[in-house]
């Protein structure tokens, strides 16, 4: 299990890697701005959330809505793109599919690795802002590595089931735009989790996503870490994760076939 | 002796479920009809072949005789249904040309991304770039995004990558079909050079008579999925136009 786990990323490492940088390079071509795009896209989300929440709704926050916003909205953009470029990949590459054996599992994983790369971009203007609101790093925020982490166990999960289905029916990549609208929305992206009601509160926090949102904020701006929240999301991912990864295994063998 | 290539196919029996248009709309009233919604297509029918290291093997068959599942299965992209098939040394499969390309990128970047697919690592490729791009003979217009390229000179570019790919086992289907006739002799020349190599294995699709008769020693024949002839090249032709 551990050998099949880890064979992509031994034995088919330059093919990993060659498949992340067409991931990258093709995307922007033949534009004008090219790359910068990583970072223009969240900006300009960010204006737009700023001005309907904080100056039109004026949600209470502990820092200010620019920071308190990009916190989320960059970790939340990185799983939104994944999941939905994931979702699609291996339909995308069916020609691949149809020619060569490698395992299957390195297609989504491009996606994966090259989404988190412009997500390190994008991050720059978090930094950016953190100086400009003169905001201190305090040294909590090395936790944000686990968390991170923890996060991309997830979307490695999600992606792996979603792109094996999509292939059998394309149906899939749709209800995954739907889906992830609605999550975004029960997830404290926009919103502090403050305003969510108590009696809804218990519920609310099966979103495995809500303890990595949350854990963010904490250890970026130095609030309570809620801990019982972050472990829940860790059980949930790695669950998911490994779900993921035996179906994905399970239907590898058949890609060939009905693509 | 375990570092040659080798081919063993025993019984293979390849099934496809043709599933017509698979939308709601027509899978209800099967089931309310109670018609089976999936039709069964064999594709092979217990094929047994054994191809062993130095063998140049022509494989001819009408339109949908199981030709290009034949290479699937060899490729390991698909598996049979039933039975057992093996096949030891890397393959470079020349089927659906490009396949591995993105046209959005230039030539060079191409090489590494179509090398890096057909199992090539960064020392590998670097070290016979100059041979590739010598061979594909467009070296002036590999700083060009791929879109630009002819459909001759996209295959040419692959044709080229693939026979410097180091394989043991080359699977062409069809291939020669596209670039112009210098180019193809330069083709089957270069094919000739790794046949010679005799620790190679080719298994090669083609409809063009004459250049099966010239490459291969041997033929398989196939018919609606059976092997129906396996032997010398002269007898293959007289079966097949019997068919």
């Amino acid at each position: 299990m551990l050998q099949t786990l880890m064979l992509p990323l031994v034995s088919h490492k330059y093919l990993l890697l060659q498949l992340i940088q067409r991931e990258i390079k093709a995307r922007y071509k033949q534009s004008i701005i090219g790359y910068f795009w990583v970072i223009l896209n969240p900006l300009s989300q960010m204006l737009v959330y700023t001005f309907v929440f904080s100056i039109v709704f004026k949600f209470p926050t502990s820092v200010p809505y620019p920071l308190f916003l990009f916190a989320a909205l960059l970790p939340w953009t990185l799983l939104q793109g994944t999941i939905t470029t994931a979702t699609n990949s291996l339909v995308y590459n069916d020609i691949l599919l149809k020619k060569v054996a490698f395992p299957r599992e390195i297609i989504p994983y491009s996606v994966i690795a090259a989404k988190t790369i412009d997500f390190v971009f994008s991050s720059l203007i978090f930094v950016f802002l953190m100086f400009l609101y003169k905001v201190p790093f305090l040294p909590t925020t090395l936790l944000f590595f686990p968390l991170f982490f923890v996060q991309i166990i997830l979307i490695a999960g999600i992606s792996l089931c979603l792109s094996a289905f999509n292939l059998f029916y394309r149906d899939i990549q749709y209800l995954t735009n739907l889906v992830l609208m609605i999550w975004m929305y029960i997830t404290p992206v926009v919103y502090p989790l403050a305003l969510v009601p108590k009696e809804f509160l218990q519920l609310y926090k099966l979103n495995p996503m809500v303890g990595i949102i949350e854990g963010y904020r904490a250890v970026l701006f130095g609030e309570r870490f809620d801990l019982d929240s972050f472990l829940w999301s860790a059980i949930v991912s790695v669950i998911l994760f490994v779900v993921g990864f035996l179906i994905f295994k399970r239907l590898e063998k058949t890609f060939a076939d009905i693509v | 002796m375990s570092n040659l290539p080798h081919i063993l196919l025993s019984n293979v029996t390849k099934k496809f479920m043709l599933q017509g248009d698979r939308t709601f709309k027509e899978l209800l009233p099967s089931l309310i009809k109670g018609n089976s919604w999936a039709q069964e297509l064999q594709a092979l029918k217990k094929v047994n072949l054994e191809i062993q290291s130095g063998e140049t093997v022509g494989i001819v068959g009408h339109n949908g005789a199981g030709k290009s599942t034949l290479m699937k299965l060899i490729a390991g992209v698909t598996y049979p249904t039933t039975g057992e098939i093996s096949v030891q040394g890397r393959v470079a499969p020349l089927i659906e040309l490009g396949a591995g390309f993105h046209y959005e990128l230039n030539g060079y970047e191409n090489i590494y991304l179509n090398g890096a697919i057909l199992g090539m690592h960064k020392e590998k490729i670097e070290s016979e770039k100059e041979n590739i791009i010598k061979f594909s003979g467009i070296k002036k217009f590999l700083h060009e995004p791929l879109k630009r390229f002819s459909t001759g000179m996209v295959m040419r570019l692959a044709f080229s990558i693939a026979v410097h790919a180091h394989a043991q086992i080359y699977l062409i289907d069809e291939v020669l079909a596209v670039g112009d006739s210098e180019f193809q002799q330069q083709c089957l020349e270069k094919l000739n050079e790794i046949k010679r190599e005799k620790d190679k294995i080719v298994v090669f699709i083609s409809h063009d008579e004459q250049a099966v008769q010239h490459f291969c020693e041997r033929v398989v024949v196939l018919d609606t999925g059976k092997v129906i002839y396996d032997g010398g090249v002269k007898n293959a032709f007289d079966v097949y136009h019997r068919k």
